[in-house]
């Protein structure tokens, strides 16, 4: 990573520090490596017990869709799959879940609202430093717990991949350190979200925090997220392959990082902490990712470079009214 | 039809899958876990097979188990003998029982993936036999099995054929030759159940001048048949697996890590021979009584290369067979095997011909390892790294060589070795100070062209698995010293052209330059460890001794002498 950025600086060795933080964890990372047969036994445990095993929290996109696939014909669960749309979905996105639930025939749910939309216009117009993303993802965790106690599902599955799960126990009961890395940006955030929305009422019960979101959950319902990805040793080449040749998936035209997500959202997300920060929440994933022997350096580079123009942001943009110039 | 099969809770824990009678996966626990010997449940293995097999868990038709009748898990007994409507050995109809489920297995499975169907338990020694026989070239052979420590049978004597497996004789703990190699072990101050290599070695150092003693130690009969006399065996003690009256017998025990004696060199190779004259006994009888010309063994003591050559050179047997996981690791496979063939009926169609059946990394795992602790590599075409690894060697250098799925069994088979020059003897020296740091008169082992091996050593058959230690040929002694043991001899693997064809290659390149087909093999880890399993451990091993270079797959990295 650049040394240009203030919260970023490399050592002797040219590791960011970012990456060091990362180094004590991966000890024990060695030691609690999760394997398949620990997936299998929580899924024995939930398995059967309710009208729904889990619920798939769907996007379309290639982490999504293989938990999908994987949940259902690897491990034969009951599923309920669940999408929302913003309204910045894209129509790819949401093709590739309808055809993946028609043919595993699951039950699906598409969850399409503009409530949030009002917020986005407000972080963009206010110039704060709030993540867009962050936001987004307060809303939906809260909107999947939320489903998962009005159909009593005991597993929420996401698609998240080895570097996405910020905990370290594989579930987010018991989440509640944030990586330094982070702190900066939910602390914009989360100012945002404290001071900002006063003159708005209808986000009066809008989370504060992603913790206010798991605190919320705990005394609602209490619902395990788990990813398959966390326990799999499958790369997405072979997943990819899978649901390709299985599910018609298709990949997005133009995604951020490459060959990720594709919400139209995510674009200026990206480019405001860029703006702000100098990098964005996929750096820091990446770092944790290169340093973990996921992926090589080189392939980090390659997804997280800027692949998307003004005009693609200001077509997203306009939705809210707002545009965008590229003085910057 | 996939079957799972294990072997854990004693030492060694293994699992391996057979999918439709053909061995897919098997692994030791311990390359995973990173604990030498681990007798963990083998869960890391398990994932791995389940994984390589491409099936997912809820696939696996029967969990294949083998009986340690001393760990007492029996407290329900359920007789699901009804439950498989097929023919049986003889010896299943004469001892049902062996069928009888286990209460705590079961749970086990349960509580670690999941599983709830059919677990079967083999007896210890049809295990071990089916590891050997089921998995052989021969469609009917002599068995031999002789294992260690606190095993309930010691020594089994059948026959084999197509799908049956008859044990006609047994010897019951607590008579073991086994447990008398590792007593005699730990009186030599080597832990058991590892160190019984380094008393073969130390072996070859002595007289045997303890014959008078051993005499009353054990009592072996025409047929092979022994008995151990008790008062000097005590397995009470963790370490110590001997008596006050041994050392009343034999003298003071070597103390760990002190000086080898003469004496302790002469207790040790009068335990060879000891040990190597019961199994010529044996061999013998079951030559007589079945009259077959093939030999199929297996059990922790045929990991003795130098007893299983006497065997083949003082007995009339042709064809020899041997597990190359021989310990209780491979009585996993033969569980597996056992139930595909023997329970189940099915026809035997796998021959294991080869021992690479674990985990293999890729290009891009060997390629993010290597930017984990950033190292400059170079990536080379597979006839390059060919030629650079052969000038390497010739040039005494040590060559880390990690290539292709891991080995099964104690040995390390040309996948996960260390390789070097045979022809200085001084590389011995060499890998001993810079990597390896083992006991001095240890020998280090040759691997050759299969096709070349009786140009350097009097084989009297393959040796794949490094199993066997036949003489070295006289003038050859000088060309290749570094591998040639004090007694004449070398602890050599042949290698096939078809189940290794990078191996062969490399020796190929290597006759090209040198005119010599033979190259040291030794297994690719430091002191103590388990071999490596992956490329990170390979390049931690590298990093932490004098290694000089590293192939992994087709990159490669050297240390270069600083100055
Ligand atoms: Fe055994």
């Amino acid at each position: 990573m650049p040394e240009s950025e203030p919260d970023i600086f490399l050592n002797k060795e040219g590791i960011c520090n970012i990456c060091l933080t990362y180094e004590h964890e991966k000890q024990d990372d060695n030691k609690e490596k999760l394997l398949e047969s620990d997936l299998l036994k929580i899924l024995d445990k939930y398995k059967g017990k309710k009208k729904y095993d889990c619920m798939v929290m769907c996007s379309g996109g290639k982490d999504s869709t293989s938990a999908l696939y994987f949940m259902k014909t690897r491990y034969n669960l009951n599923i309920l799959a669940f999408m929302f749309d913003h309204g910045f979905e894209t129509k790819e996105a949401i093709d590739n879940v309808r055809n993946a639930v028609d043919i595993l025939d699951v039950d699906f749910i598409l969850y399409k609202s503009s409530f949030m939309k009002p917020m986005f216009s407000k972080i963009l117009q206010t110039d704060s430093k709030a993540t867009l993303c962050h936001i987004c993802s307060i809303w939906y965790m809260d909107l999947a717990y939320d489903v998962a106690a009005r159909y009593d599902i005991p597993l929420i599955v996401a698609g998240w991949t080895k570097g996405q799960s910020q905990t370290k126990k594989a579930n987010t009961q018991s989440n509640k350190n944030h990586y330094t890395e982070f702190l900066l940006m939910s602390e914009a955030t989360e100012c945002f979200l404290n001071n900002q929305l006063k003159d708005m009422p209808q986000y009066k019960r809008f989370p504060k925090s992603m913790e206010e979101v798991l605190k919320r959950a705990k005394k609602r319902h209490k619902s395990l997220v788990i990813s398959p990805h966390w326990f799999l040793p499958y790369g997405p080449e072979e997943y990819v392959k899978i649901i390709k040749q299985e599910l018609g998936w298709k990949a997005p035209a133009l995604s951020y990082p490459k060959g990720s997500t594709n919400c139209l959202l995510n674009f200026i997300s990206v480019y405001n902490s860029i703006k702000h920060f100098g990098y964005t929440h996929y750096h820091v994933e990446a770092s944790k990712l290169i340093r973990k022997g996921v992926i090589s350096r080189e392939e980090a580079i390659e997804q997280l470079k800027q692949n998307f123009d003004f005009e693609t942001l200001n077509k997203v943009a306009s939705k809210m009214n707002i545009s965008f110039d590229d003085s910057l | 039809m996939n079957i799972l099969g294990l072997s854990c809770y004693y030492h060694d824990s293994a699992a391996c899958i057979i999918c439709d009678g053909v061995l897919v996966a098997a692994a030791q626990e311990e390359r995973f876990n990173r604990i030498k010997n681990s007798s963990d449940f083998p869960i890391n293995a398990i994932n791995f097979c389940v994984q390589q097999a491409g099936i997912s868990f809820d696939q696996i038709d029967y969990v294949a188990f083998y009986e340690k009748p001393f760990l007492k898990f029996s407290r329900v007994i359920l007789d699901i003998v009804s439950k498989f409507p097929f023919s049986y050995g003889s010896f299943i109809r004469n001892t049902p029982q062996w069928l009888q489920d286990r209460l705590i297995l079961p749970g086990v499975l349960k509580r670690e993936f999941a599983y709830k169907g059919d677990v079967l338990f083999i007896p210890h020694h049809h295990a071990h036999a089916a590891s050997t026989f089921f998995v052989s070239p021969f469609d009917e052979a002599a068995i031999l099995i002789n294992d260690g420590v606190g095993e309930y049978s010691t020594s089994s004597i059948g026959f084999g054929s197509g799908k049956n497996i008859d044990l006609q004789k047994q010897i019951n703990y607590p008579d073991s030759l086994g447990l008398l190699y590792s007593a005699i072990t730990t009186f030599l101050g080597f832990n058991a159940n590892s160190g019984e290599g380094t008393t073969m070695a130390l072996a070859s150092f002595g007289q045997v001048n303890y014959l008078e003693q051993f005499k009353k130690i054990i009592n072996i009969a025409p047929d092979g048949s022994y008995t151990l006399n008790q008062k000097y065996f005590s397995l009470n003690k963790r370490k110590r697996m001997y008596s006050k009256d041994l050392i009343t017998l034999l003298g003071a025990p070597r103390k760990f890590d002190t000086d080898y004696d003469q004496r302790h060199k002469d207790i040790a190779a009068t335990l060879q021979f000891v040990i190597e004259d019961c199994l010529i006994k044996q061999s013998k009888y079951a030559y007589n009584t079945f009259g077959s010309e093939n030999l199929c063994l297996a059990g922790g003591v045929f990991l003795n290369c130098v007893a299983n050559q006497k065997i083949l050179e003082q007995t009339k047997f042709k064809k020899i067979f041997i597990q190359p996981g021989a310990g209780d690791a491979g009585a996993s496979i033969g569980a597996a095997f056992f139930t595909y063939n023997s329970i189940l009926g099915n026809e035997r169609k796998f021959v294991m011909n080869h021992a690479y059946f674990g985990p293999e990394s890729t290009d891009k795992e060997i390629e993010i390892a290597l930017n984990a602790k950033s190292l400059k590599f170079n990536k080379y075409e597979e006839q390059t790294l060919l030629e650079i690894v052969t000038e390497r060697i010739i040039a005494k250098k040590t060559v880390g060589w990690f290539q292709g799925r891991l080995e099964f069994g104690p040995r390390a088979l040309g996948n996960r070795s260390i390789l070097a020059s045979a022809q200085d003897s001084v590389m011995t020296e060499i890998l001993n100070s810079r990597i390896k740091h083992r006991e001095w008169f240890r020998p280090f082992a040759p691997i050759v062209k299969k096709e070349k091996a009786n140009d350097y050593f009097k084989m009297l058959a393959d040796s794949p698995f490094m199993l066997l230690a036949p003489k070295v040929i006289e003038k050859m002694k000088t060309i290749i010293p570094a591998v040639t043991h004090i007694d004449g001899t070398a602890r050599t693997q042949t290698v096939d052209k078809e189940t290794n064809p990078l191996l062969w290659k490399l020796l190929d390149v290597h006759e090209k330059k040198t005119g010599i087909s033979v190259i040291i093999n030794t297994s690719f880890n430091l002191k103590a460890e388990p071999i490596v399993c992956k490329p990170a451990e390979a390049i931690i091993d590298y990093l932490n001794s004098e290694m000089d270079c590293l192939a992994l797959g087709n990159y490669f990295i050297e240390k270069h002498d600083e100055i």
